[in-house]
């Protein structure tokens, strides 16, 4: 095998090889070596990849752009003094810069605690939910068993039954949890889990969390691309299954986990439906979010109603606070976003 | 169950099961020891995962003395190994199975099938919150024959659902490819194009995109959004074909071609996961397709219709059902408004009918453009 280096330095020389060969066929007279379709195909082929690259990059300016547009505001807006929205000289660079939002905004959001609040939910939700999602598509993947294509077919019903039709049964489930025993025991006193985190960690503990489905489904893709051989090899060392898809398996499938960990915790950190309807509190940032209009105008106008235009400043703000977390994360593993959903199986329908 | 009844359970069983296993030991000599072992391990296995425990060490009993009887009547002498192993094997194989897959049985039992049942139970009724839980009455499909006779904004809502879904799938399936055609090529600054065009997977599931599109629950005048989407809405078409020498071909059209191009903003906020999936289809079509094609000198135009389109069929569907779904399930579109709006007024089996109703829809829209896709696709033979 050849280095980078070296294999860059081949590819410079063939097509100086390739370069040279065309001037001596040119000089030559083309005819003598091509067909006519072929010096067609060629110049045609030449035409394309001249104009091709342009259209391209005007293509992908102008989505980046429709793509970064609401960003850039957010963060133009975000900064500026209220004042200056409806100062009609002021497009993108205010005039003065402040801090005074996002400090009012992150006072009004009680920022630092709804931001401990949604990591603490959404860092053990995750993991648990990519755990035993992981272990249930191993199961699907590799086990023949009696009523395995209708267990699936459930699987495909959890991704496709939207969450409002089961939350209000659930939420009876959890307000009057049974056994009380366990409820007590997990609430330390109270019958109900409303308001706890148990109504996402619960869930997430039995594989049904948040998109669990699709999480399962991916895991079952994933396993069922990996080769037969290397479980043969485990069980022929004596190792049981469990041990298998703890010590073979799962190293293996590195990837897959950082992907579906990853969208795990974006899907909860967004998440606001299934998060409002078992938290009458208003503590994650989503939540947070979601209100923070009312919010404003209690904590800042003294309850006036006021128009979403005057308080666009502040709720831009409140815009960059619950996305930066996401944002650095999303920069520094975007490669994982990538590239691991390309080799995570989905792939192989 | 508590933590410690479940292992005081778990003890008992596993006692139970070496118990069987040494009666069987001392009827059928040492290769029923190492099954009724397997057994033993098995028992131990499921124990780990909890309530399931009964059944399956019963069973795992039960193997192993099945085993233990067709052993005892050896029928060859030499030849295979005996039949009753390899059924034993097999059956542990499903045991193992079902021991991966019963955390989320018992998961999905609670989470999912039984309030599945409920809300659907709800339907057919009225109800009330008491203090002990729901309180039905008055069952009957009245719910049902309410939302669509005499509530008004739910059918129109339901058709506008319909018809906008029509509408934006295939423009979503078309754009995504071919952005995705776009990002799999080799250029500069390809890693920051997809970086961007899978930003919006991010953001857009959440509260954020609300303030984007200047949705924002209460007041209808929208914020700084206003500014964007105006720039988009500038009568492109319409100044296109004026520029061309078409005036007034027909209004309706022009209206169509209007509203898909004004909601660009849309399209590409909402194509992310699309995008990403034929991206990872793309990759997966092989090089020696590639090679052979242009060996054959097939152009551009025809490598994509007969190379690219067959290779990513398969993901074509993926996509296809996941758009639909994505769009219906959206808690903007106007039926999950009327359905959340009923739920939060206490009205929950009239919402929970409505749901239902709505899912219905769904699920028939669903199988008849599976079953239709299904005969375009092509799925490489291996």
């Amino acid at each position: 095998m050849a280095t980078k280096k070296e294999e860059k330095l081949f590819e410079k020389e063939r097509k100086a090889a390739m370069k040279a060969r065309h001037k001596r066929m040119k000089a030559e007279g083309l005819e003598k070596y091509l067909t006519p379709e072929q010096i067609r195909y060629n110049r045609r082929k030449a035409v394309t990849g001249a104009v091709w690259p342009i259209f391209r990059f005007l293509i992908l300016f102008g989505l980046c752009f429709v793509i970064l547009y609401p960003l850039i505001f957010m963060i133009s807006t975000a900064f500026r003094p209220s004042e200056q929205m409806n100062d009609p000289s002021i497009v993108w660079l205010p005039k003065s810069l402040t801090m005074n939002n996002i400090k009012q905004t992150w006072q009004v959001m009680k920022f630092d605690k709804s931001l401990l609040t949604t990591i603490r939910l959404n860092l053990i939700a995750s993991v648990l939910q990519v755990l035993t999602c992981s272990i249930t598509g191993y199961g699907f993947a590799r086990f023949k068993f009696k009523g395995r294509s209708i267990l699936f077919g459930i699987v495909v019903l959890m991704i496709i039954v939207p969450p409002q039709i089961t939350t209000i049964p659930l939420y009876m489930q959890y307000a009057f949890f049974k056994p009380q025993f366990l409820a007590k025991l997990l609430t330390g006193g109270a019958t109900s889990l409303i308001n706890t985190g148990w109504t996402m960690y619960l869930p997430a503990l039995f594989a049904n969390g948040l998109r669990a489905g699709l999480f399962i489904f991916i895991f079952r893709q994933f396993f069922r691309g990996l080769p037969k051989e290397l479980e043969d090899a485990a069980y022929l060392d004596g190792c049981g299954p469990f041990k298998t898809y703890l010590v073979v398996m799962v190293p293996n499938a590195k990837t897959s986990f950082l992907t579906v960990f990853l969208f795990s915790i974006v899907w909860y950190w967004n998440d606001f439906y299934v998060s409002s309807s078992f938290f009458t509190h208003n503590d994650t940032v989503a939540l947070m979010l979601k209100n923070l209009d009312a919010q404003l105008q209690q904590d800042l106008f003294g309850g006036q109603s006021v128009s979403v235009r005057q308080l666009i400043v502040w709720l831009e703000a409140g815009c960059v606070l619950s996305i930066t977390p996401l944002l650095v994360m999303y920069i520094f593993l975007q490669r994982y976003f990538i590239e691991g959903i390309e080799r995570s199986g989905i792939t192989g329908m | 169950m508590s933590e410690f009844e479940k292992d005081l359970n778990a003890e008992e069983l596993e006692n139970q099961v070496e118990e069987a296993a040494e009666e069987i030991t001392e009827e059928a000599g040492s290769t029923v020891t190492e099954i009724a072992e397997e057994a033993e391990t098995a028992a131990e296995n499921i124990q780990v995962i909890g309530d399931e425990v009964p059944e399956a060490v019963e069973a795992a009993a039960e193997t192993a003395e099945a085993a233990a009887e067709t052993y005892s009547e050896p029928k060859a002498i030499n030849a295979k190994p005996p039949k009753g192993a390899r059924i034993s094997y097999e059956r542990k194989k499903q045991l193992y199975g079902y021991g991966f897959i019963a955390l989320w049985i018992i998961g999905t039992l609670y989470f999912f099938i039984y309030p599945l049942i409920v809300s659907l139970v709800y339907a057919f009724h009225d109800t009330k919150v008491g203090s002990g839980g729901m309180e039905l009455s008055n069952g009957g499909f009245h719910n049902f024959v309410n939302a669509f006779r005499q509530d008004q904004d739910y059918s129109k809502a339901l058709v506008e659902t319909l018809s906008n879904t029509a509408l934006k799938t295939p423009l979503i399936l078309v754009f995504s490819i071919f952005i995705a055609v776009i990002l799999n090529q080799k250029f500069k600054g390809r890693t920051f194009a997809r970086a961007v065009f899978f930003l919006p997977v991010i953001i857009a599931t959440g509260p954020v995109i609300d303030i984007i599109n200047g949705n924002m629950s209460t007041s209808g005048t929208a914020g700084g959004a206003e500014q964007f989407s105006t720039m988009f809405e500038a009568n492109l078409v319409d100044q296109l074909l004026n520029f061309l020498g078409i005036y007034n071909i027909s209004e309706k059209l022009t209206e169509i071609i209007n509203t898909l191009t004004s909601d660009i903003f849309n399209l590409v906020w909402n194509s992310g996961i699309q995008i990403l999936l034929f991206l990872s289809a793309l990759q997966g079509i092989p090089f020696s397709a590639k090679e052979a094609a242009q060996m054959e000198g097939a152009t551009a135009w025809e490598y994509f219709w007969k190379i690219t389109i067959p290779y990513i069929s398969p993901q074509i569907l993926t996509c296809l059902v996941y758009t639909i779904v994505d769009s219906f399930v959206d808690p903007g579109n106007k039926v999950m408004g009327i359905v959340l709006n009923k739920a939060s007024s206490w009205e929950h089996g009239y919402s929970a009918a409505m749901a239902w109703a709505y899912f219905a829809i769904i699920g028939v829209v669903l199988a008849i453009v599976v079953a239709i896709i299904n005969k375009f696709i092509y799925y490489e033979v291996e």
